[in-house]
């Protein structure tokens, strides 16, 4: 808005007054003509209604003081231009007639102005009215447009996620609100209705359906939340996997009226998570046989020791016998060897047996220190070997954990061989330290350290990555698969520098929830 | 045959005790008597081996090795003919006993015969 000058208030004032004054004089001198045409044709002399008319027409459209000078024009008019046949008395008769009719029409004019402005007060209380529903409006129609986008994006994640959400009401078990999304889940058409109670629970898997109602009157009866894991099965037999949260909606006076939740399919997450658990299980069988690799040239070598010693004591046995006075004696000595060399072959085969058994992960209660002890007996004949002394600590008091024994000796088994090979080519103290404790937290805690090279510097955390190995024929999977056994049981496996030399590992394994108690 | 034998001894090193035994036993079967060591540094500690006439030694023992036995007794100038018996000897191990003067390197399960012509054969010489 801009503000006008001085000047051009001056200007347009001065036009104002010209054309207001002006008209006063006008309108009083066409009153006056009008009059004097009258008179010319000797009609009644009719000046003071003309001039009345000027005086009024100056008023309403000149304003007040343009309209008192037509009222004082027309008294000197009426006055001196036609004074014949008016006495006195007349004369004031018809100057207050002036006057007063002026006064009538300033009174007039007052009334009008306040009208003005009542009605521009009024024309801009609607025009500020009118501005703000238009802000309204627009802010209305924003409102919408982000919560229509926003019923959008929530469409587009529900259908990313295969969510659908859902109400439904205590009352009848009706939907009140089934998403898109659930609809395509349960693979129902939105344009045929709301599908009923009966419709819905048709729609579950018979093996499911007992389990599921039972849930939702759980829930109902408990008035509390629900979440459960049910199948659906489709009219062309597909069957799909599907996740449901409720969460229960009570009304002010504690009545429960409602569930609001969630539906998710989760058909191929639990496709995966399955195809996962193959995977690991066939990783932990392949790492198994890996391991039985490497450790078929140890169990030749164990075999063969009391192989010797047998065929060595048989034919002395023979030699005993062969004898021109065979000594019986001697012979049943050498015999007797004979079966104790058997029996060691016997029990070093029995004690690896265990390992080459195919299968899925079995879960059992396992005390740790039995597991170090099976694995030690396996791997003792290596560290003779390589002139590795061993030092155990094992807690007395350990409680036991859920996990597959096999799986837990292939970790004792591998942490083991490397710290074997970390310290089969050092000099000085060849010794490995196996220690068990009950840790934090109810985890039982097994330490692995050795005397050996130690970690590859810089690359702590990499010896756990698939195919890193220092070794110059290592696969590069043995703690990779170490690790994942052991994550699989709930644990931890990391690996740390053993001051002042070697490496440690250490491991962790969750307490049995029985046996914690 | 009793007259056979020499005041030379035959000294067994071997970490495995049912190995020793029927070692041990297949020497008696044929009239030698022999001594068992559970180590090369008992045998060491001993002090017998300047008495000794075969050595029967395992290459991989805790401790010291056959082969480090081997070559701390000719450090000593103590030279006993000596037969390594072992489970696992590659062509490489083979090679360095025998340059190092073991009359016999031999791989388990062996042939008893061959052991005992070799045995013979040392303490005759």
């Amino acid at each position: 808005m801009s503000f006008p000058t001085s000047k051009q208030v001056n200007a347009h004032d001065i036009r104002r007054y010209v054309l207001c004054y002006g008209l006063a004089l006008v309108s009083v001198a066409t009153a006056f003509g009008w009059a004097r045409l009258f008179l010319y044709f000797h009609l009644p002399q009719p000046f003071t209604s003309f001039a009345m008319s000027a005086i009024a027409i100056t008023f309403w459209y000149g304003g007040a003081a343009p309209g008192i000078l037509a009222a004082v024009l027309s008294i000197f008019i009426r006055n001196y231009l036609f004074p014949e046949n008016v006495n006195l008395l007349g004369r004031v008769g018809y100057n207050t007639a002036f006057i007063v009719f002026a006064l009538l029409m300033i009174g007039v004019r007052r009334r009008r102005s306040n009208l003005e402005v009542k009605v521009a007060g009024r024309t801009a209380e609607l025009t500020r009215t009118n501005e703000e529903l238009s802000v309204e409006i627009a802010e209305r129609k924003r409102a919408e447009d982000k919560l229509r986008q926003s019923e959008t994006y929530l469409a587009e994640a529900q259908k990313l996620t295969h969510t659908g959400s859902w109400v439904w009401e205590v009352d009848g078990r009706g939907a009140s609100y089934l998403s898109e999304e659930w609809y395509r889940v349960y693979g129902l058409d939105p344009r045929r209705g709301v599908p009923g109670w009966e419709e819905r629970l048709q729609r579950i898997h018979p093996d499911d359906r007992a389990r599921w109602k039972a849930r939702i009157d759980g829930a109902l009866s408990e008035k509390s939340e629900y979440e459960v894991e049910f199948r659906i099965l489709l009219p062309d037999g597909e069957v799909k996997h599907l996740h449901t949260i409720g969460h229960p909606v009570f009304d002010p006076a504690g009545n429960l009226v409602r569930f609001v939740g969630s539906t998710t399919d989760i058909t191929e997450r639990n496709q995966s998570e399955e195809a996962l658990r193959q995977a690991q299980a066939d990783l932990a069988r392949i790492s198994r046989i890996t391991t039985m690799g490497e450790l078929t040239a140890s169990l030749a070598h164990e075999v063969n020791q009391p192989i010797a010693a047998a065929m060595t004591d048989a034919n002395t046995c023979l030699r005993w016998l062969d004898r021109d006075q065979p000594d019986l004696t001697e012979a049943r000595e050498a015999a007797a060897r004979v079966v104790k060399d058997a029996a060691r072959a016997a029990e070093i085969i029995g004690r690896t047996r265990l390992l080459f058994k195919k299968g899925t992960p079995q879960s059992e209660l396992v005390n740790m220190n039995e597991v170090i002890r099976e694995t030690l007996a396996l791997m003792i004949g290596d560290m003779s070997r390589f002139s590795i002394s061993v030092r155990i600590e094992l807690a007395d008091d350990l409680p036991a954990i859920a996990g597959d024994r096999v799986q837990l000796q292939q970790v004792l088994m591998n942490l083991m061989a490397n710290s074997i090979e970390a310290m089969k080519d050092t000099d000085g103290t060849r010794e490995i330290a196996i220690h068990s404790q009950p840790g934090q937290n109810g985890q039982v805690m097994v330490t692995i350290s050795d005397t050996g090279v130690g970690l590859p510097a810089q690359q702590a955390d990499q010896i756990f990555d698939a195919f890193f190995t220092t070794k110059p024929n290592g696969t590069g999977m043995g703690l990779r698969i170490s690790r994942s056994i052991i994550e699989s049981h709930g644990g931890r496996l990391w690996a740390a520098n053993h001051l002042p030399l070697g490496a440690s590992f250490h491991l962790t394994l969750p307490i049995h929830a029985e046996a914690q108690e | 045959m009793p007259t056979q034998v020499k005041a030379k001894m035959i000294a067994i090193v071997d970490d495995d005790e049912l190995m020793r035994a029927a070692l041990q036993g297949l020497l008696k079967a044929v009239g030698l008597r022999a001594q068992v060591f559970a180590s090369a540094e008992e045998f060491l500690r001993s002090g017998l081996q300047r008495e000794t006439g075969c050595l029967i030694a395992d290459i991989r023992m805790p401790g010291m090795s056959g082969l480090e036995l081997q070559a701390k007794l000719n450090a000593e100038r103590c030279c006993i003919p000596t037969i390594f018996i072992t489970a696992h000897g590659d062509a490489k191990m083979r090679l360095q006993a025998l340059r190092a003067g073991a009359t016999e390197f031999l791989t388990k399960p062996f042939d008893d015969e061959v052991l005992l012509e070799n045995v013979r054969a040392a303490i005759e010489s």
